[in-house]
């Protein structure tokens, strides 16, 4: 297949998938419904987990976290009268600041190390959610967390909810391929491979690894608060560590530092036990069997398997021209 | 990058298979059970679980409810509060009779709204007091929430004790808040001075600081309100610190696994039984054994909650005299079971019109290594 054709088929592939998620829904249950728009707001967590680990190669076990002040900036202050809107980008901003000073031990420390030290800020970012009765509410958290209006538009019904949260996901989708194909995710990139030779090509690896942190947590950050109005509660349980260990699986699964890994990943993560649930009590076995096997059989993730194969192909190809080309000029020669 | 597109496009559509409705209601009974099966709660949903689906068989074996057989099924909300939802959602989009479930507080207030909405009743395990305060017409408790059992306490402490101050330990959790919360209205509105109010973690192991806390506070009486394993830690660190005050507390102070992992140290301890399977009611012990003769095990408070829960369907259908799940919740507000109508209601219970229950309960105090049965408390209201 030449790279025209593909090009064309991975476009109707994305056009079909964008179709669906926009006209499916209409068929759907509520059930349904809610399911897609959990799938589309942890998606967002995830695509930002991707930039810090995926891009930057800077292991976070901290997303949950973020995720977890998103959504109490967004219930706090959507339950004290402040539209939606404006906590959105309270929350963005929060996230990224706290993010930013988050990146600071990444410059140090790396690896298992940076994962620890992620993990700690978990852990207190749980303790202030849980202990902090002014503020989060503790233990029962925060209730009645409304949806939002949209030009005027209430978002209370399921679907309504959900083409907002696809349209916030589309706009991220969007943003970070920009992104990712701009010479910041050059250098994000250039920051996992070999962080040395980035810096001697004149990165500034300070700052890209903070970058890398404050905009991947920004996103957990966008992510949580559109998550409170989704569920209409935030309780310290939802954001322990769990969820950053979820939303880690969903980008390794998906395809790490893969631009669609996280849709593929949150998708496997949200759905896959769904479908599964027919198996009652066996379900989640399944389910953590059917992830091991994945990740022995393509460490690359699902999106890994499919982009090995494609690369098999090519050169596979490649190769059957060379041969052909070899032959033709050996016929040729004299 | 579009290269990739490809695989995007391929693996989006593969899994955009989400499950759609269930199946229509014939002439049987369909419950829809959502329970904390995995996560922090598993032992909350699974104990709830078993006791609708011993409760499902014995109705099932006499014949059913009006002729109709129950089929219930259960859905994990892995201990999740947006997951619960998500699965009560599904649950309610196949039109249930009635919605058991789910245990944890939290997941209760998100899906309560929902099955208001839809009409269906809601029999729930939830103990937080204000779940059944936000005037949903559809929720039903099936235990004796800590809105009822505290108030029994406090009288207890400030009329019966004539305690004047006391120290407050507690679990810093869902369960552990809401009473701690309870008691201390309790002792405000009756004039007992809390002199310490020590909160403590879930799982906590040592608690020789908080012995030494209550020691040097010097109150009249301790109110302990802990899990078992901690209220048994909590048990023998008072005693080695010599803690006089009487020391009381709720089932999960006085229970036998308390008094087993305590040893002496539990003698003494005072606590409010509701309805556990330690409580001194023949029906309730009948229960315990044809429960442990199933699963092999002893149920907590949840067994038999779930246990009534299905009960309590059954009573009001009965009373009903047609299967009519729109009119499921009128029916039960406002309904007295007693044990002679229904002997597997295990205790005479009355529903309110909030959907909070009231019956009987206990005082009970450890006696060489003994659960002794000292008062019974009557309903609180008549």
């Amino acid at each position: 297949m030449t790279a025209k054709g593909r090009n064309f088929l991975g476009l109707l592939g994305l056009a079909v998938a964008v179709a669906f998620l926009i006209f499916a829904p209409l068929s759907f249950h509520r059930y349904g419904i809610y399911i897609l728009s959990q799938w589309a707001v942890m998606t967002i967590a995830a695509i930002g987990l991707n930039l810090t680990l995926g891009y930057a190669g800077q292991v976070s076990l901290a997303q949950g976290a973020f995720v977890g002040i998103g959504a109490y900036s967004a219930a706090i202050l959507t339950t004290h009268g402040w539209p939606l809107i404006a906590a959105i980008v309270l929350a963005l901003a929060l996230c990224f600041a706290i993010g930013w000073l988050l990146g600071y031990p990444a410059l140090r420390v790396q690896h298992h190390y940076l994962a620890f030290v992620t993990l700690a800020f978990s852990t207190l970012a749980f303790l202030v959610f849980r202990n902090e009765l002014w503020l989060t509410g503790g233990t029962e958290g925060i209730d009645s967390v409304p949806r939002p209006s949209i030009f005027g538009l209430s978002t209370t019904s399921h679907l309504r909810y959900y083409y907002f949260c696809l349209f916030v996901l589309a706009l991220v989708a969007l943003a970070v391929l920009g992104l990712v194909r701009s010479p910041w995710g050059r250098a994000f990139v250039a920051l996992r491979e070999n962080p040395i030779r980035a810096m001697s090509l004149g990165v500034d690896t300070r700052r890209y690894v903070l970058m890398a942190f404050a905009i991947g947590s920004a996103l957990g950050g966008l992510s949580g608060a559109l998550y409170a109005p989704l569920v209409g509660l935030v309780e310290p349980p939802a954001f322990a560590l769990t969820l950053s260990f979820n939303l880690l699986m969903m980008v390794i699964v998906g395809g790490s530092g893969y631009f669609v890994g996280p849709f593929v990943g949150a998708m496997t993560a949200v759905l896959l036990p769904e479908w599964l649930r027919f198996l009652e009590s066996y379900y989640l076995i399944l389910y953590a069997l059917l992830v091991m096997a994945l990740l022995i059989y393509s460490p690359t993730g699902l999106v890994g398997i499919i982009d090995r194969f494609l690369v098999h192909r090519r050169t596979k190809a490649a190769s059957a021209a060379r041969a052909a080309l070899g032959a033709s000029i050996e016929a040729k020669a004299p | 990058m579009i290269k990739r597109s490809a695989s995007f496009g391929g693996a989006l559509l593969l899994g955009l298979f989400v499950a759609g409705g269930g199946a229509g209601a014939a002439e049987t009974i369909n419950l829809a059970d959502v329970a904390e099966l995995s996560g922090s709660g598993a032992t909350v949903g699974t104990n709830w679980k078993n006791g609708v689906d011993l409760a499902v068989e014995e109705i099932n074996a006499h014949g059913g409810v009006l002729g109709a057989k129950i089929v219930v099924t259960h859905a994990d909300s892995q201990s999740n509060a947006g997951i619960a939802k998500a699965q009560v959602q599904k649950a309610l989009d196949s039109e249930p009779y009635a919605l058991l479930g789910p245990g944890y507080s939290g997941s209760v207030k998100v899906c309560e709204p929902l099955a208001a909405e839809a009409g269906i009743a809601e029999i729930m395990g939830g103990e937080a007091a204000e779940l059944t305060r936000m005037g949903n017409k559809y929720v039903f408790r099936t235990s004796f929430g800590q809105q009822s059992s505290m108030p029994k306490i406090g009288k207890y402490i400030a009329e019966t004790l004539k305690a004047k101050t006391a120290a407050v330990v507690y679990v810093n959790n869902d369960f552990g808040r809401g009473g701690h919360d309870m008691i201390l209205k309790e002792f405000a509105a009756r004039g007992v001075k809390v002199v310490l109010d020590d909160s403590t973690e879930a799982g906590q192991a040592d608690f020789a600081a908080d012995a030494l806390k209550v020691k040097n506070a010097n109150p009249d009486v301790v109110f302990i309100y802990l899990n078992e394993e901690e209220s048994a830690r909590i048990l023998k660190e008072l005693r080695k610190a010599d803690v006089k005050a009487p020391l009381v507390g709720e089932t999960t102070l006085i229970g036998q696994k308390v008094i087993e992992l305590a040893g002496d140290a539990a003698n003494g301890a005072i606590g409010h039984v509701g309805l556990t399977t330690d409580a001194p009611v023949p029906a309730l012990k009948a229960y315990r054994d044809r429960f442990y003769a199933k699963y092999h095990y002893v149920p907590d408070h949840n067994g038999v909650k779930g246990y009534l829960g299905v009960y309590m369907i059954k009573a009001a259908t009965e009373k009903m005299g047609k299967l009519d799940s729109k009119g499921l919740a009128a029916a039960l507000h406002g309904l007295t079971i007693t044990t002679a109508m229904e002997p597997n209601i295990l205790m005479d219970v009355t529903i309110d019109e909030n959907g909070d229950l009231d019956r009987e309960s206990f005082l009970g105090k450890v006696v060489d290594g003994k659960q002794v049965i000292t008062e019974v408390l009557p309903k609180l209201k008549n």
